[in-house]
């Protein structure tokens, strides 16, 4: 039997064998041949049959006026009215904005970051150490918003924390930067750094740990630098995980996440702090409107849709491996 | 050979979905409703407050199944999620034989309107169940649904507001407590100015305020100074008409007497930031800040804390006084008076027999002995009665802050409250306690309640949450001069056109309707 | 941080360029100058990030063993002046507690086992690009990703498959993340396809070519997922909130929930007068919730050290 080769591996470490002519399998015979992977994909179907696609048909509700005791069925329709009520706002193109700063920030700065971590990770050659930072890192990943709100309101305490104190001192004024609206997004960088770049290492290091030892060695007998293999070894082994990670956050560009956000705007701030996900928690979450929500939800659900299949559309056309 | 190895992993995945198909199929319908016939047993949704909820078989909930004559069966819920818990069981159809309802959110009022829940006025009038008949009508009225009352409300104390104060502090300085908004400008310069503790350094500050949600009408010190100031209560009767209160001069005026606070540097300044749930204490217990305009219960909170710091001087420290006369007169800022109501859902209690029952066992859980059962625990268990106060046995403290946590959030105590409170443990404590006693009765005669309270705005439903945080961020921009007078104007025409002006319009018909 | 793309060796002369060109070992093939000073740096720099990300959770630990007066008048502190337990035990003193922090550890590593089993039996036929109907799929998957009906659409049907107070709705209603199952997937897809293929000449089944070739291969993206899916049961407080009535059922994060968020979200309760949930207590909490994960961490690690030993699953 020839061997099926996956003309979509361009990313693999190894120069791309020249890929073998794939043989067509059509309908029925490929059904047959791939019959065991197929059986064996059926509890996962029916997994996503029965939990997320079944309560899929509740979404209708975005097109209804939902009260929960009359029930999904017996519920007004009222058409688009929640789609117009939502892209008729007039705060909209502001919210649009917010988000997508912070989205911005987090995908160039935050997401790189995890990267550099890991791949500093990576270097680190005694064991013990290299498993104590790791553990380390992951701590903040575990501790609640709220947590991290209230050391960083601990640390920006106007006059007195360590961290304003030292501010201060650089420019000469003394500035609540909790309240100061050109001080909220780096803050809220700062805090998802903090948070998440450690337990964001996790994915590339399980990708690290499947490189093969022996391309090490076999690039040092070459006489090869440090940088030289992290620049052709390393590197080429986690792009393929690079790309799907990138792929998949281009489609939560619109989720900037609720808690931490809510926690850290006040009103002196809003005009920066308003994203889309606390708007739907004042205006709808908050007062049980789930036809409202849910309408801004799907609104959301097919620009994340449409930016995942873009995206990926993209890295194929440089010949990279997608998510499909 | 090897397959023998990976079964375990199929029939893992294989039986858990097994599992789940056939689950457990005939669990239906906990609750008593079913059809016609008499409830055997009585459920109740509740929040709570404790660290956990009573067990099954918890001593104050079979003596109050036994004084119900029906058996209680308690669905706790943690308070944190109770909103959410709300609107999942709505949807569902095992509703519990009475819920309560936190607030009159969207979901509970179009439920109620779709005629989900009894409407009780009549029921209550009747006065066939004693303890269920309100002392405080306004209060049975403000928890209503434009006059329909789909619920006993849960009785809260009405007069809270109050201004706690640096005992030490005013002594050093030989001043009084203030009794009007004017004293009190003067109080905070005078705390911030002339070193009242003394050491010499400038390192103290008048007024402490902490970040508040963004929101108005919820009793923070924003709120209390513009109803000093004759700003009215959230809405003000002028006239017939109801409007808000922040498009009344008064409000303007309270709002210029804040900005001049904050401007003098009278306040902390990380007022728009600091978080009030973890830091408001702080500055008072460590003698940076020396005014707090909060709830009575912090001046009692704050004495505590002085006294674990120290004993013996502890009661040299806090000062209580109550609302205070503006420039336009003497106003005292009630709450609500009501935290949320016990109501009847009528997919479970469907025919009036039914109804009648469980209001008969609602009236038992407001008795005397109920509420003592609810607010107290087990007299001669947790507690013993001494000079008709409780005293807790230290020993079962944990229980009594269950019970209090728990039990006490099915209690209504519309008739009046009449349980035991805590024994003042020292003279100092039974003092600030009856000062307590005394402001609030001082301060209800001159409070000024809500006039919309039980008006119940289609618009407002739908918008209220976005609408009142124009105002309120517009308010602290105001104060902190990020925005000028024209600015706050500005926001005040931006809440009307975004559907402020449909609210009042809204507001004022049910206004009209309800006399 | 222009790297030199050059394949010309850059080794400084010297005695530690003689030893880096002798056949190296792991230890050795980075003893140049440059190389050791960067090491030096480097280990400074994940020290300091290390401690960066552990000195705010020592804050909570000192601070779950401090008295509230402490807490309240002390801004920062990782030692407290009057040590006491009070917070535990008023959290642990409960039975409620016992009983919860058991059912929790038992339907986490259940629950884990089982939405690892079924994320790797999808994703590896998905993994074969050839599959029929795989591009259907995939697009359902990815839709379900950026797209949840929503709390109360997912409450009926779990109702409805009578799952209601059973255990099986804490796993089930999330056994397959979307965005695992990509990943994992993408991982299989990388695997060299030559072992897959010599197996299948040697005449192994689907199944056996996934126990023995490639989830062996596959064991640190394995481990990160179940890491990942334990996590996400363990601090799951909206499943059990809508779907267990029973609160004998109730796992952990229910109860603790209820401590960490009151003092937040809902601060402004006009209700009772019920003092806020002391601050020792909040922090005693994040303590219990957060050490039973950190402790698990150690023992999926050993699994990403290794590596994939291609050469002994070779023979």
């Amino acid at each position: 039997m020839t061997a099926v080769v996956d003309v979509e591996q361009a990313g693999t470490p190894a120069p791309a064998a020249p890929p073998a002519p794939r043989r067509p399998h059509r309908g029925w015979a490929r059904v047959v041949r791939y019959r065991w992977l197929l059986v064996m994909m059926l509890p996962g179907i029916l997994y996503f049959l029965l939990f997320r696609i079944w309560p899929m048909w509740g979404a209708q509700i975005a097109f209804k006026n939902y009260v929960p005791f009359l029930g999904i069925q017996g519920s007004e329709w009222v058409g688009w009215h929640h789609f117009q009520e939502f892209f008729s706002n007039p705060d909209f193109p502001r919210l649009l904005g917010n988000t997508l700063i912070l989205a911005a920030l987090s995908l160039f700065v935050a997401f790189p970051l995890t990267i550099v971590l890991a791949l500093l990770l990576n270097e680190v050659r005694l064991s013990v150490l290299k498993r104590t930072v790791q553990t380390l890192v992951y701590i903040p990943h575990f501790l609640s918003w709220t947590v991290v709100v209230s050391l960083t309101a601990l640390l920006f305490a106007i006059g007195t924390g360590p961290l304003s104190s030292f501010l201060d001192g650089l420019t000469g004024t003394e500035t609540n930067y909790l309240a100061d609206p050109d001080w909220f997004r780096p803050l809220i960088l700062l805090q998802t750094i903090w948070k998440s770049t450690g337990w964001g290492t996790i994915i590339f290091l399980a990708a690290l740990a499947s490189v093969d030892q022996e391309q090490y060695e076999a690039a040092v007998i070459d006489g090869a630098g440090r940088w030289q293999r992290t620049w052709h070894i390393t590197l080429p082994a986690i792009r393929p995980t690079i790309i799907v990670m990138l792929i998949l956050q281009t489609g939560e560009i619109l989720n900037t996440g609720f808690e931490q956000i809510y926690l850290m705007s006040n009103a002196l701030n809003r005009t920066v702090a308003d994203v889309f996900d606390t708007y739907v928690y004042f205006t709808g979450i908050q007062q049980g409107a789930y036809s409202y929500s849910t309408a801004v939800g799907l609104s959301k659900a097919i620009v994340g849709l449409v930016l995942i299949f873009g995206t990926n559309w993209l890295a194929k056309r440089f010949n990279q491996q997608g998510i499909f | 050979m090897r397959t023998r190895r990976l079964a375990p992993l199929a029939l893992l995945a294989v039986g858990s979905l097994a599992l789940a198909a056939c689950g457990s199929g005939g669990g239906d319908g906990g609750d008593g409703g079913g059809g016609g016939e008499a409830l055997d047993s009585l459920s109740i949704m509740a929040p709570y407050f404790s660290a956990t909820p009573p067990e099954d078989d918890d001593p104050v909930g079979a003596k109050l199944s036994e004084l119900a004559g029906l058996d209680l069966d308690m669905q706790w819920v943690p308070n944190a999620e109770y909103g959410d818990r709300t609107n999942v069981v709505l949807a569902g159809d095992e509703i519990p034989d009475v819920m309560v309802i936190q607030q009159k959110s969207q979901g509970f009022v179009q439920t109620a309107e779709a005629g989900g829940f009894w409407d009780l006025t009549e029921y209550l009038a009747s006065g066939d169940y004693p303890n269920l008949v309100t002392e405080n009508p306004d209060v049975q009225q403000a928890s209503s649904v434009n006059g329909k009352v789909y619920g006993v409300y849960r009785a809260r104390d009405v007069v809270r507001t109050s201004i706690t104060i640096r005992k030490d502090w005013l002594k050093n300085l030989g001043l009084e407590e203030p009794t009007n908004t004017d004293e009190l400008m003067a109080l905070a310069k005078a705390f911030t100015e002339d070193d009242p503790d003394g050491n010499g350094k400038d390192d103290t500050y008048g007024m402490i305020i902490p970040a508040w949600g963004a929101s108005i009408g919820t009793g923070s010190p924003y709120d209390a100074i513009e109803t000093w100031f004759g700003a009215g209560n959230v809405w003000k009767d002028e006239g017939g008409q109801l409007i808000p209160s922040f498009t009344t001069p008064e409000w303007k005026q309270a709002l210029d007497y804040e900005k001049q606070l904050i401007e003098n540097g009278y306040v902390n300044k990380d007022y728009a930031t600091m978080d009030g749930s973890t830091q408001w204490n702080e500055p008072f217990l460590n003698g940076k800040g020396g005014i707090i305009i909060d709830v009575q219960s912090r001046a009692s909170q704050l004495a505590g804390l002085f006294k674990e710091k120290d004993p013996k001087t502890y009661d040299q420290f806090v000062a209580l006084q109550g609302n205070i006369a503006g420039p336009n007169g003497d106003f005292a800022l009630p709450t609500p008076g009501y935290s949320g109501f016990l109501a009847v859902p009528k997919a479970s209690v469907q025919t009036e027999e039914q109804l009648k029952q469980v209001l008969t066992a609602l009236n038992e859980l407001s008795s005397t002995e109920g509420q003592v059962l609810e607010n107290n625990g087990i007299e001669g268990d947790n507690f013993t009665v001494e000079d008709g106060f409780a005293v807790n046995d230290e020993s079962k403290q944990d229980y009594t802050d269950l019970v209090s946590g728990s039990w006490a959030q099915i209690g209504t105590n519309v008739a009046g409250y009449e349980a035991y409170k805590p024994k003042p443990e020292t003279e100092y404590d039974a003092e600030l306690e009856q000062e307590r006693v005394d402001l609030q009765a001082k301060d209800l005669e001159k409070a000024v309640f809500n006039p919309g309270a039980a008006l119940v705005s289609e618009t407002y439903m739908t918008n209220g949450v976005q609408l009142d945080q124009v105002i309120a961020d517009a308010r602290i921009q105001y104060i902190s001069g990020q925005i000028d007078e024209a600015g706050l104007d500005a926001a005040i025409a931006q809440w009307k056109s975004s559907g402020g002006d449909a609210v009042t319009a809204e507001m004022n018909e049910l206004y009209g309707q309800l006399g | 941080m222009a790297a030199p793309l050059t394949t010309v060796p850059t080794v400084p002369p010297g005695r530690a360029s003689r030893r880096a060109s002798r056949p190296s070992t792991q230890h050795q093939r980075f003893n140049t100058r440059a190389g050791r000073a960067f090491d030096v740096v480097n280990v400074v720099l994940l020290v300091a990030v290390g401690l960066l990300a552990l000195l705010p959770f020592l804050y909570v630990l000192a601070g779950s063993f401090a008295t509230e007066l402490e807490i309240t008048t002390r801004p920062f502190f990782l030692w407290p002046r009057d040590f006491t337990t009070d917070s535990y035990a008023s959290i642990l003193s409960s039975d409620a507690f016992v009983r919860a922090f058991v059912t929790t550890v038992v339907v986490t590593l259940v629950g884990t086992l089982v939405q690892l089993a079924l994320t790797a039996l999808m994703a590896y036929p998905l993994s074969k690009v050839d599959l029929p109907g795989r591009r259907t799929i995939m697009t359902v998957v990815v839709f379900t990703m950026v797209f949840s009906a929503g709390m109360i659409p997912t409450f009926l049907v779990v109702k409805q498959l009578g799952l209601l107070d059973s255990y099986w709705a804490l796993i089930l209603p999330m056994a397959i993340n979307p965005f695992s199952l990509i990943i994992i997937k993408n991982f299989f897809q990388q695997l060299p396809q030559e072992l897959e293929e010599s197996a299948k000449i040697d005449g192994a089944h689907e199944l056996q070519i996934l126990r023995h070739v490639v989830i062996p291969l596959s064991k640190p993206v394995l481990a990160t997922f179940a890491l990942f899916y334990a996590v996400g049961i363990w601090n799951d407080y909206m499943s059990p909130l809508l779907y267990l009535n029973d609160q004998d059922m109730w796992t952990l994060q229910m109860f603790l929930r209820q401590v960490t968020a009151s003092a937040s979200l809902s601060a402004q309760d006009m209700g009772a007068e019920l003092p806020p949930p002391a601050q020792g207590i909040k922090f005693a909490v994040v303590i219990v919730a957060t050490i039973p994960v950190l402790l698990a961490y150690p023992f999926l690690q050993k699994h990403f050290a290794k590596g994939m030993l291609i050469g002994s699953v070779k023979g």
